[in-house]
C-alpha cells in the first residue's frame, strides 16, 4: 500500500502538509484510521526514535516530525473515536515539568514519542505542582512522567513521589523521571521507578516498566 | 575577612600593575589564552552572563566570607538569570582576574541604574534596577515587562518559588509565505553613540584595575535562544518562539541564513566601532552563547553547525583576529564534543562553559585532544551534581583535579561550568573558592 509508506515517510521527513494529504488520501481509499495510525504514524515515530538514537537526526528534525504527526492526528483522532479503537491504548501516561520549572521542549519530545508509540498522554504542561500531578494520577494513570532542567527544581520531583505515596497510589503507578541534570542514581534516591536520558529511550523505559510488548 | 584571607588572597590582590609584583590579572589571562602557564590559573567569576553567580548564591558567598553585615542586599546585574554583581571587594577576596563590559541596557531593555530593594522567593535581599517593574502573575508567579513598561504585555515570567525568569511565548501566527527577514532584525542595528560611550567609559573605568576585560556587545549570538524571544522589545515579529526557532533550523534554513547574514554585517560593524574607542584594552570578546549541546549529544547536527553557523562564526573570528588583539570566546552548553573540530576551524580561541557532566566531555580527553588549540574557559567544577549536592570534600577534590588537568600548559581560565546557580550550600561555595586559592598556583 504505497499511500501508507508515503505517509510514514512524510512524517519521518517532517513534511506536515504531505503527511496530512497522504492520510486524507488513505482515508478516501478506505484505509481505517487505526491502520493509518499504526502503520503510518506510530511506525514513523519508531523510525524517528531510531534515527535519533543513532545520531542521524537531532532535536530540530525530531520536533519537525512531531509536528507532522500532530497535524495528521488532528485528522485521524475524530475517526479513531468513532471506530472505538481507543481501548487499544498501550497505557496512560501523565506527564509534566515539575513545579518552578518552565522548560518544556524535552518534556514535549517525550510526550510526542509516547503518543507516537500508542500511549495515551495527558500533558499537564510546565510548573506543575505535586497536587496537580496527584489529581491527574487519581483520575487514572499507569505512569507519571516528570521532567526538570534545573538543579533548583529537580528536587521537587521527590515531593510528587511522596504525594503519590501518601495518597496510596504508589503501587498503582510507575514513575519515570528525566531532564538534563537527572541520573539513574537520582531516580532511585527519590524513589522513582526509572530514568531515561532521551525521548526515544523514555518510550522503551515506559514499555519496560509496564511490560508492554514493543 | 573570611576563610579565604591568607597568603594566596594577599597575592591575589596584587593584580594591579605594580613594580616587582606577580603578573597582573590581564597578563595572567593573556598568557593562559596564549597557551602558556602563567603564575597561577586565572579565575573568572562575573566576567560574563555565563560565568557569573546567581544573586542568592552570591549573597551566601558574601555572607560566608564575612564581607558584610547580614541582610545587606546584593545587586542583580542580569535580571533574566538573576545574576549578582561580583563587586570589587569580592574580586579582591577571591583573586578574580576577569571583569565584563556590556551594553547600556540589560536583556529586558533597561539600564542597570536607580537601584531599589527587592526580595527573591527564597528571602534573599537584593537590589534591582529602577525599571525592574514586575507584576504578580495569576499563579503566584512574577511577570516582567520589556523596558519595564506595563502598558504592553509581559515578556518573561518567574514561576512561584523560582529563581530565574523565562521568556513568555509571544509568537504571532507565522505565515511562511510572508516571512520577512526584517522582522527578526528589529532589535539589531548600528550601536548608538550613547551605547558606545557607555562601553568606552566602562573600559576606561576598569582598565586601571589591571583586570582582563571581556567585552560582550550581544550582536553576534546567531540564534542564541536566550536572545531570540527579544524580551526587551515591546512587540515582536518574526520567529520568536524558541521551539519554532529550533524547528526553523530544519524547516527554514534559508531564512535563518538570511537573518544571520544581516546580523553578521551589523555585528562586525559594531565590533569595529567598539574597537575604535576601546582598542586593545579588551582582552577577549564574547562572540556567541548559542547552545549547540544537550546533555547526551549535540542539539543540532554537525552538518547544521557547519552549514548554518560556522560560516558566520568564522567571519566574525577572522575579522577580530585580523583587526584587533582580542581573543574570541564561544559559550555553548552541553555535549559539543562532536562539534569541536568545527568550532576550532571557525577560529574560536576559548570555549565555555566546558560542560564536563555532558556525554563525551571528559576533561582528560578534551585537554588531550583540543588543549593546544582551545582555551578551556570553564569546566572547573560540575554544577549539576557536585557543587549543589556534593560534600565540601568532593568539591575540593574536583577543583584539584580540574586545575591539574585543564591547567597543564596554560589554556585554562577557571570558571564553574556555567553560572553558579541558586541553592548551592554556603559550605560548598566556600570550599570551592578555598580550593581555587589552594590549587591554582603553577
Amino acid at each position: 500500500m504505497p499511500v501508507l509508506e508515503e505517509l510514514r515517510q512524510a512524517v519521518v521527513d517532517g513534511q506536515a502538509k504531505a503527511a496530512v494529504a497522504r492520510a486524507t488520501q488513505g482515508l478516501e481509499e478506505g484505509i481505517p484510521a487505526e491502520v493509518l495510525l499504526r502503520d503510518g504514524l506510530i511506525s514513523a515515530m519508531q523510525e524517528v526514535g531510531r534515527l535519533f538514537e543513532e545520531g542521524e537526526i537531532f532535536v530540530p528534525e525530531m520536533l519537525v516530525s512531531a509536528r507532522a504527526m500532530n497535524a495528521t492526528l488532528v485528522v485521524l483522532k475524530p475517526l479513531l473515536a468513532t471506530e472505538g479503537s481507543e481501548a487499544r491504548s498501550e497505557g496512560k501516561v501523565v506527564i509534566g515539568t515539575v513545579q518552578g520549572d518552565l522548560h518544556e521542549i524535552g518534556k514535549n519530545l517525550v510526550a510526542i514519542m509516547l503518543e507516537g508509540s500508542g500511549f495515551e498522554v495527558v500533558d499537564l504542561g510546565t510548573d506543575v505542582s505535586p497536587e496537580r500531578f496527584l489529581e491527574a494520577a487519581e483520575a487514572g494513570a499507569d505512569v507519571v512522567a516528570m521532567s526538570a532542567l534545573l538543579t533548583t527544581t529537580m528536587t521537587n520531583m521527590k515531593a510528587v513521589v511522596e504525594a503519590l505515596g501518601r495518597a496510596g497510589l504508589r503501587d498503582k503507578v510507575r514513575i519515570i523521571v528525566g531532564g538534563a541534570p537527572i541520573t539513574d542514581r537520582f531516580a532511585s534516591e527519590i524513589g522513582a521507578d526509572g530514568y531515561a536520558p532521551d525521548a526515544s529511550k523514555a518510550v522503551r523505559k515506559v514499555r519496560e516498566l509496564l511490560a508492554v510488548k514493543a | 575577612m573570611g576563610t579565604l584571607a591568607g597568603s594566596e588572597t594577599t597575592q591575589a590582590t596584587s593584580s594591579g600593575p605594580r613594580a616587582g609584583a606577580a603578573l597582573t590579572s590581564r597578563q595572567r589571562v593573556e598568557k593562559a589564552l596564549a597557551h602558556e602557564e602563567p603564575d597561577r590559573v586565572p579565575l573568572d567569576l562575573g566576567g560574563s552572563m555565563t560565568t557569573g553567580i546567581h544573586a542568592s548564591a552570591l549573597y551566601r558567598l558574601r555572607q560566608g566570607l564575612g564581607l558584610e553585615a547580614p541582610g545587606t542586599p546584593v545587586r542583580v546585574i542580569e535580571p533574566f538569570q538573576m545574576l549578582g554583581e561580583v563587586g570589587p571587594d569580592l574580586i579582591e577576596a577571591l583573586g578574580v582576574d576577569v571583569v565584563g563590559v556590556n551594553r547600556l541596557n540589560n536583556i529586558f531593555g533597561f539600564p542597570n541604574e536607580d537601584w531599589k530593594p527587592w526580595t527573591l522567593f527564597d528571602g534573599t535581599p537584593v537590589l534591582v534596577p529602577g525599571r525592574f517593574n514586575t507584576e504578580p502573575g495569576p499563579e503566584g508567579d512574577i511577570l516582567m515587562y520589556p523596558e519595564g513598561d506595563h502598558s504592553v504585555p509581559p515578556s518573561a515570567r518567574m514561576p512561584k518559588g523560582g529563581f530565574y525568569f523565562d521568556a513568555l511565548n509571544r509568537q504571532e501566527p507565522l505565515d511562511d509565505e510572508h516571512l520577512e527577514v526584517e522582522d527578526n532584525m528589529e532589535e539589531f542595528g548600528l550601536i548608538s553613540d550613547a551605547d558606545l560611550a557607555h562601553v568606552a567609559q566602562e573600559v576606561e573605568r576598569l582598565w586601571p584595575t589591571g583586570k582582563a576585560i571581556l567585552l560582550n556587545l550581544g550582536d553576534t549570538g546567531f540564534g542564541d535562544v536566550a536572545l531570540v524571544p527579544a524580551m526587551q522589545r515591546k512587540l515582536v515579529k518574526g520567529i520568536r518562539d524558541v521551539e519554532e526557532w529550533y524547528v526553523s533550523l530544519s524547516l527554514r534554513p534559508g531564512y535563518v541564513r538570511d537573518v544571520f547574514e544581516r546580523q553578521c554585517e551589523i555585528g562586525i560593524a559594531n565590533l569595529a566601532r567598539a574597537y575604535e574607542v576601546v582598542g586593545d584594552k579588551v582582552t577577549a570578546v564574547f562572540v556567541t552563547g548559542t547552545d549547540f549541546g544537550a546533555q547526551q549529544g549535540p542539539l543540532a547536527s554537525p552538518r547544521t553547525y557547519r552549514n548554518l553557523f560556522e560560516p558566520f562564526h568564522a567571519r566574525v573570528n577572522s575579522w577580530v583576529h585580523a583587526h584587533t588583539g582580542w581573543k574570541t570566546f564561544i559559550h555553548s552548553c552541553g555535549s559539543v564534543r562532536a562539534l569541536l573540530d568545527d568550532i576550532v576551524d571557525a577560529g574560536f580561541d576559548a570555549l565555555n562553559p566546558v560542560q564536563t557532566s555532558a556525554a563525551g566531555m571528559g576533561p582528560e580527553d578534551l585537554k588531550q585532544s583540543y588543549g593546544d588549540r582551545l582555551t578551556f574557559w570553564g569546566g572547573g567544577i560540575d554544577t549539576q551534581r557536585v557543587l549543589p549536592f556534593g560534600t565540601p570534600d568532593e568539591v575540593r577534590a574536583m577543583v584539584h583535579d580540574r586545575m591539574r588537568i585543564f591547567g597543564r600548559g596554560g589554556g585554562f581560565v577557571f570558571n564553574t561550568v556555567h553560572n553558579v546557580q541558586a541553592g548551592v550550600p554556603t559550605d560548598n561555595l566556600l570550599a570551592l573558592y578555598q580550593a581555587v586559592a589552594d590549587f591554582r598556583a603553577y
